[in-house]
């Protein structure tokens, strides 16, 4: 399978702060792509070097196999951009401001042919977001600024979307709008870079993930992948009382509860865990696999417990 | 970083029923933390404006001392100026010239540009610290704060207050360091607080009013200019018109003549009406929107919105109207009296030496030369501010959904240098035609409004280099871009008061302007026109090579 976007050992520093270091990023054709990170973890860094609005210091960066830096102008007719904070022109309306960034994109509408699909698309996405394209952008609030850019990404033919928190103004409501727009835009065969805060978001449209942390790429892959690296919560309730659970390896916090047992188990030793139970004759077995919550907490647990005063992080990259 | 401070009293209720007052959260809680916010955050600019107007008056006083030594001198001086409507029109009646002192002479040659430049920057810091902040989330944040409704507008006016006490603390040190009189020194500090805080309180009450940040500006900006046109046609006139002036009422204090310390009077008196109404005007209006609604727009762009340029145009399109609009009134106006030069030299021999030193046959056409050197460098007040929609544009954002299109930075770039380079050209040429018609009319010669088209489309190469010098900078660095309008008020300075200061040669040749054929007195050169537009191409090159090569704001 090929990438759209292929990032290898990227560095970029500001004065004495490093705001990416090292990170790889792999993002195939065809997938979305969640990239995940707490504030300042330098998601937005990248991908402004994606837009060629930044230059990397070291390491490589292709997109859709070009030179985010040198090729921008000729990439960019292929993909489209919505940032997570959104400022516009305050005198333009939305449906201006809409049609400019279009026609931008178009090259300032050479290739007409086009235009009469995007049309639709685009008076179709300003119903379902119900956003009122008559309105000054000053009179707008972020949630309808955000739609402005929303629906003039959307309605592009970009083979791949660069999304940057593209919903954090968004209502509920809205917020699934643009989850059925994502599917759309998978179904049509594009890609999709969606750097999110929203984990429900993420585990609804992503087919993998990165998480990133301080500048480097701490884990990637698909979300079965890293669930299978974690651990999954078990509650289970059997006819005879459970004996020897402490002694299998890889079996966590275990706690005895109204005849039930509770635990987590690592992945890795659910088979054995699943074998050692039956013995006691199990009655019910609920199994829980880890939110993505639950994987990004285990990521900045210690960056928590570093902000409660008793901090283990050993290798930690100069701030 | 600046937290946003918060005033650190607690005050239970129980003390707040007890003291009986509810002062600690009246309307205006907080104002103090909020004047600190404004000065430090104003800082450089209010330190650029200290030293160039403080440095400005310092120099003219020195050099105005070093050369009127004699009573013959003093006497010369005032035979060439007093009665004369083309120099009054600029600096004023004159007061105190019919028996000259040094201090009038400072006054003659200074105080009117030392009045309009507070009563720009006042406008400018108090809608910078009112409109323009609630354009940014900032306020928002600020006014979450137990910080009263009406802080921001009382922060702005005291900070404005601050700066210019400060201003005109600097310049009556100076002038009093020359051997000015104390008296005359300190009327004309006052007389310029007064100007100052007028502006202020019109800059407030016009963030108020106006539909965003820039109109605010704009209308503030508009105001000095009819403040200005109002005191010239006054000074020439019988005088009425320039009491409707709050520039005519600093000159008419008459500092180093016989002060009037009443007509202060009027400016606390305007500017404590101007605060009233702005205060009663905000309580009428939403927060971050002004009284004059905003009207829906279009649903589509029309296909003039469709490129880079397009949007530049579009964006830069009511500030190019305003700006031709305004100068070209005054410029018809400076027309309207071009006649009333050439009156004055027929029984004054003073003049006719003045203006032959000056190299130049006609008086009319010294004069009407002067005046269109005045409207290029205010023109030029567009053209940078036109290319400094590069540094508004990166900084806030704005520019990141264009760069993320098939749009080059070069593009980009070009697109709002374009609006520049030709707003320029149209600027010089509404002024050379207004000024043109003003003069054919009394004049009854049609032949001023090509000769004075000429005369303004002579100054663009000079403009465009400004441009270059802007784009350069803002290449290089956008935090440096505002830089440029020091080149400007150099620009201004070594035009305006370069003779009289008797500055090097190499210091006055470093302003464009300097090396621009003076028309119609002088005549016509080609070469200085020509190398100042190579010099304009090299500049807009490096700047735009040095844009492409580093990162986004």
């Amino acid at each position: 399978m090929s990438s759209a976007i292929t990032i290898e050992g990227l560095d970029k520093s500001f004065g004495s702060t490093r705001a990416l270091d090292e990170l790889d990023l792999d993002v195939r054709t065809g997938e979305v792509h969640g990239f995940l990170g707490p504030n300042g973890a330098g998601k937005t860094v990248t991908i402004r070097i994606l837009l060629g609005l930044l230059r990397a210091d070291s390491g490589t960066a292709a997109l859709l196999g070009g030179d985010p830096w040198r090729d921008a102008v000729e990439l960019h007719r292929r993909i489209a951009y919505v940032p997570g904070d959104v400022n516009l022109w305050p005198n333009l309306s939305g449906g201006e401001t809409i049609d400019l960034l279009a026609r931008l994109r178009d090259g300032g509408g050479r290739r007409r042919g086009q235009r009469a699909v995007d049309r639709t698309k685009r008076d179709d996405l300003i119903e379902r977001l119900a956003l009122d394209p008559t309105k000054k952008s000053r009179t707008y609030s972020k949630g309808n600024r955000q739609k402005v850019a929303l629906i003039a990404g959307l309605s592009s033919d970009a083979e791949l979307l660069l999304l940057d928190e593209p919903t954090s103004g968004l209502d509920p409501l809205m917020e699934s709008v643009f989850q059925d727009c994502i599917l759309d835009a998978t179904r049509e065969g594009r890609t999709v870079l969606l750097s999110s805060h929203i984990l429900a978001e993420v585990e609804k449209l992503c087919d993998r993930v990165t998480i990133i942390r301080q500048g480097r790429a701490v884990q990637t892959g698909t979300l079965a992948d890293m669930r299978h690296l974690t651990r999954t919560s078990i509650t289970v309730s059997t006819d005879r009382p459970i004996v020897g659970l402490q002694d299998i390896v890889g079996i966590h916090d275990v706690a005895v509860d109204d005849g039930h047992v509770r635990f987590q188990v690592d992945s890795s030793s659910l088979d054995e865990t699943i074998r050692h139970l039956s013995g006691f004759g199990i009655r019910s077995l609920v199994s829980q696999p880890p939110t993505l919550e639950e994987l990004f907490l285990r990521h900045y647990g210690d960056e928590l417990a570093a902000a409660n005063g008793h901090g283990l992080d050993s290798e930690k990259v100069e701030p | 970083m600046t937290g946003i401070a918060v005033e650190p009293t607690v005050i239970t209720m129980a003390e707040r029923a007890a003291s009986g007052k509810r002062s600690s959260d009246s309307s205006f809680s907080g104002t103090r933390r909020l004047v600190w916010l404004a000065l430090r955050r104003d800082r450089f600019r209010i330190a650029m404006w200290m030293l160039g107007l403080v440095g400005l008056m310092a120099v003219s006083a020195a050099s105005i001392v070093a050369l009127y030594i004699t009573p013959d001198d003093l006497e010369g001086y005032a035979r060439t100026v007093v009665g004369n409507s083309a120099l009054i029109i600029q600096a004023g009646p004159g007061y105190g010239l019919d028996n000259p002192t040094l201090g009038a002479i400072v006054m003659n040659e200074t105080a009117q540009w030392i009045f309009i430049a507070v009563a720009v920057m006042s406008v400018f810091m108090v809608v910078r610290h009112t409109r323009t902040e609630e354009e940014t989330e900032r306020a928002e944040l600020v006014r979450a704060a137990p910080v009263g409704r009406h802080a921001a507008l009382a922060a702005a006016m005291i900070g404005t207050l601050v700066v210019n006490v400060a201003i005109a603390a600097g310049i009556v040190v100076a002038l009093i360091a020359f051997g000015l009189p104390l008296a005359g020194s300190v009327a004309f500090g006052a007389s310029m607080v007064g100007v100052g805080m007028v502006f202020g309180g019109v800059g407030a009450v016009t963030a108020q009013v106006a539909i965003g940040s820039r109109a605010a500006l704009a209308a503030g900006g508009v105001a000095v200019g009819v403040a200005f046109v109002l005191r010239a046609i006054g000074d020439v006139g019988n005088g009425v018109l320039s009491w409707a002036s709050p520039i005519g009422w600093a000159q008419s204090i008459r500092a180093h003549a016989d002060e009037r310390w009443w007509v202060l009077i009027l400016p606390a008196v305007a500017t404590s009406a101007l605060v009233i109404a702005a205060r009663a005007l905000q309580d009428h209006r939403d927060f971050g929107s002004g009284l004059v609604a905003q009207t829906s727009g279009r649903p589509e762009a029309s296909p003039a919105l469709s490129s880079a340029l397009g949007l530049a145009v579009r964006l830069q399109r009511g500030t190019l109207i305003g700006w031709a609009v305004g100068l070209g009134a005054l410029s018809f106006f400076y027309g309207l009296v071009a006649d009333q030069a050439e009156q004055i030299i027929e029984d004054n021999s003073d003049m006719a030496d003045f203006f032959a030193q000056l190299g130049v046959g006609s008086v009319t056409d010294a004069f009407l030369s002067t005046a269109m050197l005045i409207m290029a460098l205010f023109a030029t007040g567009f053209t940078v501010s036109s290319v400094l929609r590069l540094r508004s544009e990166e900084l806030s954002g704005r520019v990141d959904p264009v760069l993320a299109a098939p749009v080059s930075r070069r593009e980009w770039a070009s697109s709002h240098l374009a609006v520049a380079l030709g707003g320029s050209v149209v600027l010089t040429l509404v002024c050379g035609v207004a000024m043109g018609s003003g003069a054919a009319l009394v004049m009854g010669d049609g032949d001023q409004v090509a000769d004075l088209a000429a005369a303004g489309l002579v100054m663009v190469p000079a403009m465009w280099v400004l441009a270059g010098v802007t784009l350069l900078l803002h290449g290089v660095r956008p935090r440096w871009s505002l830089a440029a309008w020091a080149v400007v008020a150099w620009a201004f300075v070594a035009a305006m008061f370069g003779g009289m200061l008797n500055l090097p040669q190499w210091a006055l040749n470093l302003s464009p302007f300097q090396h621009v054929p003076a028309l119609p007195a002088a005549s016509m050169a080609w070469l200085p026109l020509v190398d100042l537009t190579v010099l304009a191409i090299v500049l807009i090159v490096a700047g735009l090579v040095a844009l492409d090569r580093r990162d986004s704001a």
